[in-house]
């Protein structure tokens, strides 16, 4: 694992230089880079609460890149509750030998690259993936990120052609019923890199609609898919 | 998880559940994913080409391309397990068809880095792939020809899609092979049947009884009714299989001359079909003109039902026959039709002064023929024991050939321009000549020996004592052993003939003339390749003589034709049926039928399966130069 101080200054020096940023945002979203990332954490409170594990599947375009994945189990730093392990299944013994998050923060910098990050209700993950950053780095990342629930929120509102072709729309907005609805193959277990992979998914079908309603540039998603 | 899903995929797909799992996780590592909504265009013709061959996971798709006139025709709908854009994936150029998502659709994507590599190291991969492709392509250029013609539409095609067993009647009464004359007698007066069909112990079909047996066998030859019925049965049964198709079973009793065929399945009687049975399938019968031609005893009778021979490439079109059933169907018939002649010459000049072999050669010694052709035939005849008796049996064959000759030009054969008939004394010689003749060629392989090497090799014996043919055909292989200078000599001349196709894959058509911007079909398409079966044939010693059969025995004998011999048979067939179905659309326009044809007026599947075969073409005759390299240099 890079946990040595030379590494964690080239870190923040990397992340903080601007070139890191060159993302294109009038890019076709056809041709765009994306990571599709979900987490399992303790709990919901990111004052109380840590990562036990993140899963992340690189994307370009609408094509999901299956032999490119990022799954890593984490030593939480905090206690973890009955309830979270009963979601997600992942006891204190699974991750009693698991690096703690700063040893798997700059792998998951280098997955991530400057691409966009696309999640579903994306904003708490970045929020716990933030904190740490800022704890180790002192910085966040500075990825632009788009939620896949904004996304439907506004194909819900401007897209019919969406809606006719899956006969309606989700009614309830978490990722299991939004798979459902638009007939994704899931299996139960719920992990981050399943998790991931079927947002990726979710996110894929988005992606072949929104050309036709005027969504084509990456700059256009990430207004549509504001978190 | 994610990759172990598509691993387990991997291993339900040919050709990729024949790879290890090492291999297989390593594809399935550099595999991405996409998803089509139903509608979507993936591919479009003339497009950009596929960088990836792409495994449908789940949903559908449907591969099309469009006609000039803009008209779609369906190539394939592929599902769960099947890929698409392999062919733009490896020919790099451009997209080959369109293809559409017709449910939701999700694909694995292999990338043409990981393919080319997979192609390189695994042969079984390539087969896979060229094979079904091809044949798909041929398959619905086929369908497409039949469809757009009204000629030939409407037809139910029942002769080639109704197996024998469904039309076989399945009652049949049997009887056990030890029963006695007596008792078999009885069964069939019961039966009021005037045909019983023996089996053995094991149920299996051992022979049949007819009435006629009982006349013949029992009644005039006084034979005791308490003998066992197998010493009066017919014990070479032509058996037809259940699951071959009704064409067979026709086939199978004009060559035989028969009208009831015993039905197997696996061995065990399945039932009996007759020619009436067949009759009933398709209206007129390639039987009952066969059985015309056979019934007459005159040259003036023959020449009426002679005409009707073209009518049945009609009949077998509609039918949605391919060539080779066509040619199978023709020979059959003309063979008949050249013996009942012979047979009417040996009754009018008397029975000849010595054994003779009538042969044919050129397509008609292939079995290639579909409109009538020239003809092209000679004769064996056994070596005389005295040399005077030559001056007679030049005398007898003099005149019985003439005969001949005008009898098949009064049935629509014209004579051969060359004089390749057995009316030219050339060619109406004793075995010790022909075997002569042929050791000439061979040892001293000019352009005039290897031209007639290329025809007379091509002789089939049709009529008189076959050995004679036999030994010529023995006396060809032994002498062709380690004959590797004509043989290299031969591969130059044929290898030379290339295929009309340009550099950039277009069609070489006549510059100017009667013919231009035509390309002959059966100089440039259907000669190469029966030259190339012949070579390959006189290589190993095959002694069959159409191409067909020829390649199909090849395949256990020539590395060049076990791996390309399927396609090359593909290609035979289409590029015949190409011509076939132009010469019929030309006869019916009342314009005597030529081989020329006209590319630009080809659909543009039907053009792509002619590169592709033409492609095939020049392939192999790239290996054959490979191979004889050595020789054709000398």
């Amino acid at each position: 694992m890079m946990n040595s101080l030379s590494t964690y200054k080239d870190r923040i020096t990397d992340i903080l230089s601007p070139r890191r940023f060159g993302l294109v945002t009038d890019a076709a979203i056809e041709s765009g880079d994306y990571v599709v990332l979900d987490t399992e954490l303790t709990g919901l409170d990111p004052k109380k609460d840590s990562i036990v594990s993140i899963g992340a599947v690189r994307m370009k375009g609408g094509r999901i890149d299956l032999g490119n994945i990022f799954y890593r189990l984490i030593n939480p730093s905090t206690a973890m509750k009955h309830k979270s392990i009963v979601i997600h299944g992942i006891t204190p013994s699974d991750v009693a030998e698991k690096p703690l998050i700063a040893g798997v923060m700059s792998e998951l910098i280098d997955f991530c690259r400057d691409d966009v990050i696309v999640g579903h209700f994306i904003s708490l993950d970045m929020d716990f993936i933030n904190r740490d950053a800022r704890r180790i780095y002192g910085a966040p990342l500075k990825n632009r990120v788009v939620d896949t629930c904004s996304v439907h929120e506004w194909i819900r509102s401007n897209d019919g052609d969406f809606s006719r072709h899956y006969g309606g729309l989700a009614e309830e907005l978490n990722l299991f019923s939004l798979a459902k609805k638009y007939r994704i193959p899931f299996s139960n277990a719920h992990n981050a890199i399943n998790d991931a992979f079927v947002t990726a998914q979710l996110f894929q079908r988005f992606l072949s609609f929104l050309p036709r309603f005027g969504v084509k540039t990456l700059k256009d998603l990430l207004r549509i898919g504001k978190p | 998880m994610i990759i172990e899903d598509v691993i387990e995929f991997l291993k339900k797909v040919p050709p990729f559940q024949s790879l290890e799992d090492a291999e297989l996780k390593r594809i399935a590592e550099g595999i991405s994913m996409e998803f089509y909504p139903k509608g979507l265009s993936i591919l479009n013709q003339d497009g950009p080409a596929s960088e990836y061959l792409r495994i449908i996971k789940k949903g559908g798709v449907k591969v099309f391309i469009k006609s000039n006139d803009d008209e779609e025709i369906v190539i394939d709908y592929r599902s769960e397990g099947d890929s698409f854009g392999f062919l733009s994936l490896i020919g790099g150029d451009r997209s080959r068809a369109n293809v559409v998502a017709v449910e939701d659709t999700i694909a694995y994507l292999i990338n043409k880095k990981t393919m080319s590599s997979l192609l390189d190291s695994n042969p079984a991969f390539t087969e896979f792939f060229l094979k079904s492709f091809l044949n798909k392509y041929i398959d619905k250029t086929y369908k497409e020809m039949h469809n757009k013609s009204l000629l030939y539409g409407g037809g139910d095609k029942l002769l080639f899609t109704t197996p024998v067993g469904e039309l076989a009647t399945k009652d049949v009464t049997t009887a056990s092979k030890d029963i006695t004359i007596k008792e078999a007698a009885g069964i069939m007066s019961e039966k009021r049947i005037s045909s019983l069909v023996i089996v053995d112990s094991e149920g299996i079909p051992a022979g049949i009884v007819t009435d006629r047996d009982f006349r013949d066998k029992v009644v005039s030859k006084n034979r005791d009714v308490k003998d066992k019925i197998s010493s009066i049965m017919s014990v070479s049964l032509i058996k037809a299989e259940a699951r071959e198709y009704c064409f067979e079973a026709l086939l199978k009793m004009i060559r035989y001359s028969i009208h009831h065929l015993i039905v197997v399945d696996e061995g065990r009687l399945k039932g009996i079909i007759t020619n009436h049975d067949l009759m009933m399938l398709q209206g007129t019968s390639p039987i009952s003109i066969a059985r015309e031609i056979e019934s007459q005893q005159t040259i003036e009778g023959l020449v009426p039902p002679s005409r009707k021979i073209n009518t049945i490439i009609s009949i077998l079109l509609k039918e949605g026959a391919k060539a080779s059933n066509i040619t199978r169907i023709i020979t059959e018939i003309n063979d008949r039709l050249i013996r009942n002649i012979l047979e009417i010459a040996e009754r009018k000049y008397g029975a000849p002064p010595v054994d003779y072999c009538w042969i044919a050669f050129g397509s008609e010694g292939r079995k290639e023929q579909t409109f009538k052709t020239d003809q092209d035939n000679a004769i064996i005849y056994d070596n005389p024991e005295l040399e005077k008796d030559e001056v007679e049996i030049r005398k007898y064959f003099s005149e019985f050939t003439r005969f001949v000759r005008d009898a098949l030009v009064a049935c629509g054969f014209p004579m051969c321009p060359a004089d390749f008939m057995a009316s030219n004394a050339r060619w109406c010689q004793s075995l010790n000549v022909w075997k002569e003749y042929f050791s000439r060629w061979i040892n001293n392989p000019t352009p005039e020996a290897l031209l007639m090497s290329l025809i007379f090799f091509d002789f089939r014996p049709i009529h008189g004592n076959l050995k004679l043919a036999e030994d010529l055909r023995s006396y060809l292989e032994k002498h062709l052993k380690n004959q590797n200078i004509f043989l290299a000599k031969m591969a130059g001349i044929i290898t030379k003939n290339r295929p009309p196709l340009g550099f950039f894959k277009s069609f070489i058509v006549e510059k100017s003339g009667e013919h231009k911007d035509a390309l002959n079909l059966k100089l440039r398409g259907i000669g190469p390749i029966v030259d190339i079966a012949r070579l390959f044939a006189l290589e190993r010693g095959v002694h069959d003589t159409s191409t067909l059969e020829r390649i199909k025995v090849l395949k256990d004998k020539h590395p060049v034709i076990s791996e390309l011999g399927a396609e090359l048979e593909q290609a035979f067939e289409f590029i015949s049926l190409l011509r076939v179905h132009h010469q019929i659309e030309q006869i019916e326009s009342s314009v005597p039928p030529d081989n020329f044809i006209n590319p630009d007026r080809l659909s543009n599947l039907e053009k792509k399966s002619l590169k592709e075969s033409f492609q095939l073409i020049l392939k192999v005759q790239d290996a054959i130069v490979e191979i004889y390299r050595a020789g054709m240099v000398n």
